[in-house]
């Protein structure tokens, strides 16, 4: 029921400040018209790191929103209420997880396609690169979290996550532009999506326990 | 037993840890200094030319025990994060803290021999392979653990237990992030040392040996090396505790001069 009630108000909060929504996909739309400019406009040298540009864009234009994902209930002291009220601080977090996926990691998926037809990706590639965001933005979501929690006590602490956050996304990286990399190569795809899935269960299951732990420490 | 559960209990506080790592030092950091010593001039000097590699191969005497040490010294950040994660231990502290910026210091060695050796080798100083990409990510990690310590100066205690945290994070990573990059092609050679049969790895004992001493130097080192940080470590988040002034005033001569 608080797991509900939570990420509700999350969901609602990041609605009401429509900025939240469309700060990834503006920031995606700026970067991407870069590429071109830099590297020439022919649509060979664009299609193939077309898979490379989408994902790391998806990554990048997550990262950049993942740092007030704690902040603002640690500064209002709603997060001391969350504690009091005797919820489950894995819970809690999960939660907050899950209202950054909805508010962030959904749009990008949707948005992915556009930058992709951007740059040109070839046609059959377009599911493969959605369905790999699909299972690789809740990983995004979830290691955030983790991040959001470690550091939001520190002022300007977004470079310092971003250090935290790189390392560990870099498998999802690897196996999410893999996939979609093979799929445009006539390869299947599969291996990668399945090593992809394991990513996804596993920070499902860790990030939440390591977040809480966070949060625990920050608040004592 | 009794006795081995007693030092264990022993060193777990932190004026009993400072007084037998006292102890410790000089032997260690001459172990350290005589075997490097040793090592460096068996492996630079003595130690036959590869026929393949001819001298250049010789870099390895440094760059193979610095890069088992970059991983090595991670396992004891990442114990030490446990304990301090689950038991609040102080020496644990103390041990974590100052192996991060040892293992960030071999890691950044390692990538450095690795580039020096790899413009002969390859004729690039830096190739995104396997090993080298998995080892600058290691390298973040640890910036990582030291960034978060560093970011928390008011509070030290608590500084160290997120940092054990993210430690610990990275400890459960580490392999995934190995793998992950193992999948690309890689031109890096295969292990240096393999007892398997019919490997292309150092069978010549004459080359294994100043490796094995470098290997058991570099241990030396970062045994000396992480004592005296984290007694520095324990003496100043201590510095309000009785034992600490009796420490640090108990050893000058002259008492209230200073």
């Amino acid at each position: 029921m608080q797991f509900w009630s939570l990420m509700k108000r999350d969901v609602l909060v990041a609605w009401r400040k429509k900025s939240n929504l469309y700060q990834p996909l503006v920031f995606q739309l700026l970067i991407v018209t870069m590429f071109p400019l830099g590297l020439g406009a022919g649509a060979q040298t664009l299609s193939k790191i077309a898979p490379a540009v989408v994902w790391i864009l998806a990554l990048l234009s997550t990262l950049i929103t993942l740092e007030n994902i704690f902040k603002d209930d640690y500064e209002d002291g709603s997060l001391d209420v969350y504690v009091l009220s005797g919820m489950s601080l894995s819970l809690a977090a999960l939660s907050k997880a899950t209202a950054h996926w909805i508010t962030t990691g959904i749009p990008v998926v949707l948005f992915a396609p556009v930058i992709g037809m951007l740059l040109h990706l070839p046609g059959h590639a377009y599911g493969i690169l959605m369905l790999s965001l699909l299972l690789a933005t809740p990983i995004f979501s979830l290691l955030g979290t983790v991040g959001s929690a470690l550091i939001m006590n520190i002022k300007n602490g977004g470079m310092l996550l971003s250090v935290l956050v790189m390392p560990l996304l870099a498998p999802v990286l690897i196996f999410g532009a893999g996939a979609v990399l093979e799929t445009t190569l006539g390869n299947t795809a599969m291996n990668h999506l399945l090593l992809l899935l394991g990513c996804t269960v596993l920070s499902v299951t860790l990030a939440p326990l390591a977040a809480a732990a966070a949060v625990r420490i920050n608040l004592e | 037993m009794n006795r081995i559960i007693k030092f264990y209990h022993e060193c777990g506080s932190p004026p009993s840890f400072y007084r037998i790592t006292g102890h410790w030092l000089r032997p260690m950091f001459w172990l350290a200094l005589t075997l490097s010593i040793y090592g460096l001039i068996d492996g630079l000097f003595l130690a036959p030319e590869d026929y393949q590699q001819g001298d250049s191969y010789r870099i390895i005497f440094v760059h193979v025990p610095a890069a088992w040490m970059s991983l090595f010294i991670y396992a004891i950040i990442g114990i030490a994060g446990i304990m301090t994660f689950v038991w609040r231990m102080k020496v644990a502290e103390a041990v974590m803290m100052a192996s991060v910026p040892i293992g960030a210091l071999f890691t950044a060695v390692t990538l450095l021999t690795g580039m020096l050796w790899g413009k002969p080798m390859w004729g690039t100083y830096w190739d995104w392979d396997a090993r080298m990409t998995s080892e600058l990510i290691l390298l973040f990690l640890y910036i990582g653990v030291f960034g978060i310590y560093a970011a928390y100066d008011e509070d030290p205690r608590k500084a160290a237990r997120l940092a054990s945290l993210v430690a610990i994070i990275g400890l459960v990573n580490l392999p995934i992030i190995r793998y992950s990059v193992e999948w690309w092609t890689s031109i890096h050679q295969g292990s240096s040392i393999s007892l398997m049969e019919g490997s292309t790895g150092i069978r010549d004992w004459d080359m294994l040996r100043p490796l094995l001493v470098m290997a058991l130097a570099t241990k030396f080192y970062f045994i000396y090396s992480m004592l005296s940080r984290a007694r520095i470590y324990l003496l100043r988040t201590e510095k309000q505790k009785q034992w600490v002034q009796k420490a640090v005033l108990g050893a000058q001569p002259s008492g209230g001069a200073s």
